[in-house]
């Protein structure tokens, strides 16, 4: 599993949590997040204090008692400020 | 359409008079260009960074912009932004639509721009003479982007 932090959530994240070894018992999207912030509790946090978007193979995913897979890529954005 | 994501500089006039070359059905071309301030709220701008999330941003902004497209009615839609570091003074975005008419060209190019500053995967950095900060969507972006979902 590829997890990815775009943005200020990336500043955050420590480099070892980019290919995670998760426990048994983190199997959905939700289980992720919550894994994340007891590792990295700043990065949880921010995500926390914000609307953080959840995109899964690229593709935004709305759901987060979607199961996650070990060949997944998992980004989590932070509100986007482009244009 | 022609949607692209470029960390290098662009020249919106050439971009724009490319774009609306050897039409012959257009009769109104409308563009947008941001650009990047060299002051915010008191603040020196010194650059900017912005950050794209590969392979994603590209497919997103030409989702948008299709579904734009689509509503509007209008028959072609430019899209270039850049993304990394940009300084003072450069073009950040450029959003130009071609159609038979203007009022279509005008709605477009003001609804694809409102979709891009909530919905475009990109995140911009400032930076300035304290250091650097990401820039928060504002408010009056969040109000439009509503006010959009609203009428759809």
């Amino acid at each position: 599993m590829q997890l990815v932090f775009l943005g200020k959530f990336g500043e955050l994240a420590p480099k070892g949590l980019a290919s995670p070894t998760l426990p048994d018992d983190v199997r959905t999207l939700a289980d992720l997040k919550d894994w994340i912030a007891g590792q990295a509790p700043v990065l949880g946090k921010a995500m926390a204090l914000t609307t953080t978007r959840v995109a899964v193979n690229r593709a935004l995913v709305h759901d987060l008692s979607r199961p996650v897979r070990a060949d997944d890529e998992i980004a989590f954005l932070p509100p986007m400020s482009g244009g | 359409m022609d949607i692209r994501i470029t960390a290098a500089p662009f020249d919106p006039h050439a971009e724009c008079a490319a774009f609306a070359a050897d039409r012959a059905d257009a009769g109104a071309l409308v563009s947008f260009v941001g650009l990047c301030r060299q002051e915010t709220a008191g603040r020196a701008v010194t650059g900017l960074t912005i950050d794209h999330y590969e392979g994603f941003t590209q497919t997103q902004i030409a989702d948008l912009a299709a579904d734009v497209a689509r509503r509007y009615r209008v028959p072609d839609l430019l899209v270039i932004h850049r993304i990394g570091p940009i300084l003072p003074g450069e073009a950040i975005v450029l959003v130009a639509a071609l159609s038979t008419h203007r009022g279509a060209a005008f709605e477009a190019v003001q609804v694809l721009m409102d979709y891009l500053k909530t919905d475009a995967p990109l995140w911009k950095k400032e930076t300035g003479p304290d250091g650097a900060r990401w820039v928060e969507p504002r408010q009056d972006d969040r109000l439009r982007r509503a006010a959009l979902e609203n009428q759809a």
